[in-house]
């Protein structure tokens, strides 16, 4: 478990990462805790307290961001700093905008959890931020794109390992995507409030040409960068196939900007574009396929560890999540499958298949990787990994199956037709029966929650028992590295 | 490390990362390649069937077609698209039910009402129609809720409960309308009004109280009675309510705790009088036959009279 070369903590500049990585904890359980309660609030209403300040509508994006943005991007910039660093083997370029990027971030965040709860939106999905906001973003964006290619261009390693071209395909499509979705003009210069330059399905359309992309290239994207280096780093294994990874990462960033139509199947959008993001999602699904493959196959002929190493597990498991809800995906995006899965709580389950089953399944892994090597410390308790392992699989696996059955119950529901060709229910009794499923997907997010809380504990106590040894005795922790 | 892995012979391609990452140059796995062909067969399949590739100022229409009728009343085809399914769907959907609405029309409340299988039509359109109309306010089952909106399961009609007299609640709406009492009695002759109208219904009241309302219900004073009759019984006329029976719609006297929040919701709506009971018309929003059959509907729900 030590770290490869000795001086790692003082070759690289682990500081912003180690920063990183503690605000990634943190966002984990305070967006996931957002996430228990709103969920809550759908099963028992009365969690609304009659409050705007309490109401779903506002703390939903509170969630989103809180776990995508907060969690899952502070997971995102504190390993590719560290991967950018030991693949490229020197130090991060520009650390004054590493820096800026880190409180930067961290401010949108906070920024964009309060205009939320004060009911600021853009009504836009996962591009809830007011312009201020936007803005804050686009530099901080900048300068990571800068610290990042910066740090590319000055390696001493000839060739640009694998896990940066997905860090660096996510950092410039998400600079794009921010940018065109978020052109709007401000009602005025002191106010918050601004509206989208498109209208119509133009502006739907760029939505979710935004929206799903966010979810390609910010959490598939990134998130296989991840994969790439902590999957073969953690095996102690090469990846499974170099071809395999160039063809599939083209493969991936060409389909994926065609697919976000398929948000608005069944709309007042031109049917031909449906039918595009229909076939190019299902065309999507070997490519997607190309990264599980490549990371399950890495695994492979270290199976061993998996009885022995949850973190280990936590990445097998996540490439499985991977793989499922890359092949569910596809298949809800077919117009007929849609017909029936739109609006319903079966895309709920889909995204957080994806988003808690992988996304967070491989930053688990990972971070519990790299946090003991940052503090140049053995985890504090594999004891604690291995329940978190056990607390967050459950939990996913309850969520999604709720909403697969509540989801698949609603859409059949709405369009069952009795035999005279009336409706046979009402919408308020298709919202009667979503109840048990909607107490069983709030207990799934409570094993989750406590997983995560558990993981913010282990890790404190781990940096704690890295800074004491660093500061009992420097000498000792060195030669023991 | 892994360099020298009994279970492939592969290269690595010579390039190490980090100490010890490495990469094996295995050939893509076979199946990935033909899946991936598989999709795009898929793919191409879909693009022939429904609209798909823009070109010039159209797009290829796919070989999908839609036949439907048009506002002329001609059929009409059209390559696939949502709007023609649409159209398709819903008028699939309304020549199933033609005959039995053709039926409704012609028929009279009572034959619709005796014709069984006319009457399991209405009871499936009717729940369809109320749920989506009548439901918001008069409740998923037309349970009403006291306080707001009348229950329509009882056999209490404020404004008859004939089939014409349902049908013209529909098809007009209705505006209740009581005038508050505040200001023109004294507290305690509301107090004893409100005594007299609980006794009314056999509630629990002060008798001397309530001989004291008796009087003023029927003086010049208050004039109960002009709108609520000598009877106290109402007059479905101007939709008056009947005060001795057991149903109440706004004072809520079957949730009161105890004997003084009874008297309290009586003289709460006696004080402050009523301009809340607006039924909106539906005449116009709904389809003449479809009011027809929710007349029907709605006189089966309770105790049409």
């Amino acid at each position: 478990m030590a770290a490869t070369s000795n001086p790692a903590t003082e070759q690289y500049n682990f500081d912003i990462v180690k920063k990183f990585a503690v605000m990634t904890l943190v966002w984990g359980v305070v967006g996931m805790f957002v996430g228990v309660y709103i969920a809550s609030e759908l099963a028992w209403p009365f969690l609304n307290f009659d409050s705007p300040y309490f109401s779903f509508g506002r703390f939903r994006p509170v969630h989103t961001s809180g776990v995508i943005f907060g969690f899952g991007g502070s997971a995102l910039f504190a390993t590719s700093y560290y991967v950018v660093q030991r693949t490229c083997q020197t130090r991060l370029f520009a650390p004054g905008l590493a820096t800026f990027t880190f409180w930067g971030w961290q401010a949108v965040i906070v920024l964009a959890a309060l205009s939320y709860v004060m009911g600021y939106s853009q009504g836009r999905e996962y591009a809830e931020m007011e312009w201020p906001i936007d803005l804050l973003i686009l530099f901080v964006w900048v300068a990571y794109m800068a610290v990042f290619i910066g740090t590319l261009m000055k390696r001493k390693q000839p060739h640009i390992y694998v896990a940066n071209w997905f860090y660096l395909a996510f950092i410039l499509a998400t600079a794009l995507l921010h940018v065109f979705n978020n052109i709007a003009i401000p009602v005025g210069l002191f106010t918050l409030k601004s509206y989208s330059l498109f209208s119509g399905p133009q502006d739907a359309m760029t939505q979710w040409w935004y929206g799903h992309n966010a979810v390609g290239f910010f959490l598939t994207a990134a998130f296989l960068g991840m994969m790439y280096y902590f999957v073969p780093k953690h095996a102690g294994r090469p990846v499974y196939s170099y071809r395999l990874s160039i063809v599939h990462f083209w493969a991936l960033s060409f389909m994926y900007m065609w697919v976000g139509t398929h948000h608005l199947h069944w709309t007042a959008i031109p049917d031909w574009t449906s039918t595009l993001a229909a076939t190019f999602s299902i065309m999507l699904l070997l490519p997607s396929w190309g990264g599980m493959i490549n990371g399950i196959m890495t695994l492979s002929g270290a199976w061993d560890k998996l009885r022995t190493d949850p973190v280990m597990r936590f990445m097998i498991v996540a490439l499985s999540f991977y793989g499922m809800s890359t092949f569910e995906g596809p298949l809800m995006s077919l117009k007929d499958v849609n017909a029936l899965s739109h609006y319903t709580d079966w895309t709920v389950g889909h995204v957080h298949s994806g988003a808690l089953g992988w996304v967070a399944m491989i930053s688990f892994g990972s971070l519990y990787h790299m946090i003991p090597r940052l503090w140049n410390t053995q985890i504090y308790s594999v004891r604690l990994v291995n329940l978190h392992f056990w607390l967050a699989t459950i939990g996913v696996l309850l969520y999604i199956t709720a909403m697969w059955i509540s989801g698949i119950m609603q859409g059949l529901m709405w369009r069952a037709f009795d035999d005279f060709g009336n409706l046979q229910y009402s919408f308020v009794e298709s919202v009667a029966a979503m109840h048990p499923y909607y107490a069983m997907r709030a207990i799934g997010g409570m094993f989750f929650l406590s997983g995560m809380v558990l993981m913010a504990y282990n890790c404190a106590m781990t940096i704690r028992q890295g800074q004491r040894a660093a500061q009992a005795a420097p000498a000792v922790a060195l030669a023991s590295a | 490390m892994a360099n020298e892995t009994p279970r492939t012979s592969v290269q690595t391609t010579g390039h190490v990362w980090d100490g010890d990452l490495q990469e094996y140059n295995n050939p893509l796995p076979a199946w990935w390649i033909y899946g991936f062909y598989i999709t795009v067969a898929f793919a191409v399949i879909y693009w022939i069937i429904y609209p798909s590739w823009p070109f010039g100022k159209g797009f290829l229409p796919g070989v999908n077609s839609i036949t439907y009728v048009n506002a002329e009343g001609k059929e009409e085809s059209w390559h696939w698209n949502t709007r023609a399914k649409l159209l398709k769907e819903t008028q699939d959907a309304a020549a199933i039910q033609k005959p039995y609405y053709d039926k409704i029309a012609s028929l009279s409340y009572e034959q619709i009402s005796k014709d069984p299988e006319l009457s399991s039509f209405v009871l499936s359109a009717g729940k369809a129609i109320f749920s989506d109309n009548c439901a918001p306010c008069h409740q998923a089952g037309g349970q009403g809720k006291i306080g707001h909106f009348p229950n329509l399961t009882d056999d209490d009609w404020l404004y008859g409960g004939s089939f014409d007299k349902i049908h013209e609640s529909i098809l007009k709406g209705r505006r209740g309308y009581m005038p508050p009492f505040a200001e023109a009695l004294e507290p305690a002759q509301i107090d004893a009004l409100a005594h007299y109208v609980l006794s009314l219904s056999g509630q629990k009241a002060e008798p001397a109280k309530a001989a004291e309302g008796n009087k003023l219900f029927h003086s010049q004073t208050a004039a109960c009675y002009y709108c609520h009759g000598d009877d106290a019984k109402g007059r479905p006329i101007i939709g008056s309510a009947n005060l001795t029976d057991k149903v109440w719609l706004w004072a809520d006297v079957p949730g009161a705790r105890d004997d003084a929040a009874r008297v309290a919701a009586v003289r709460q709506v006696i004080a402050n009088g009523l301009n809340r009971g607006v039924m909106p018309a539906w005449e116009g929003r709904l389809k003449p036959e479809q009011i027809k059959l929710l007349t029907v509907y709605v006189h089966e729900l309770g105790g049409g009279k």
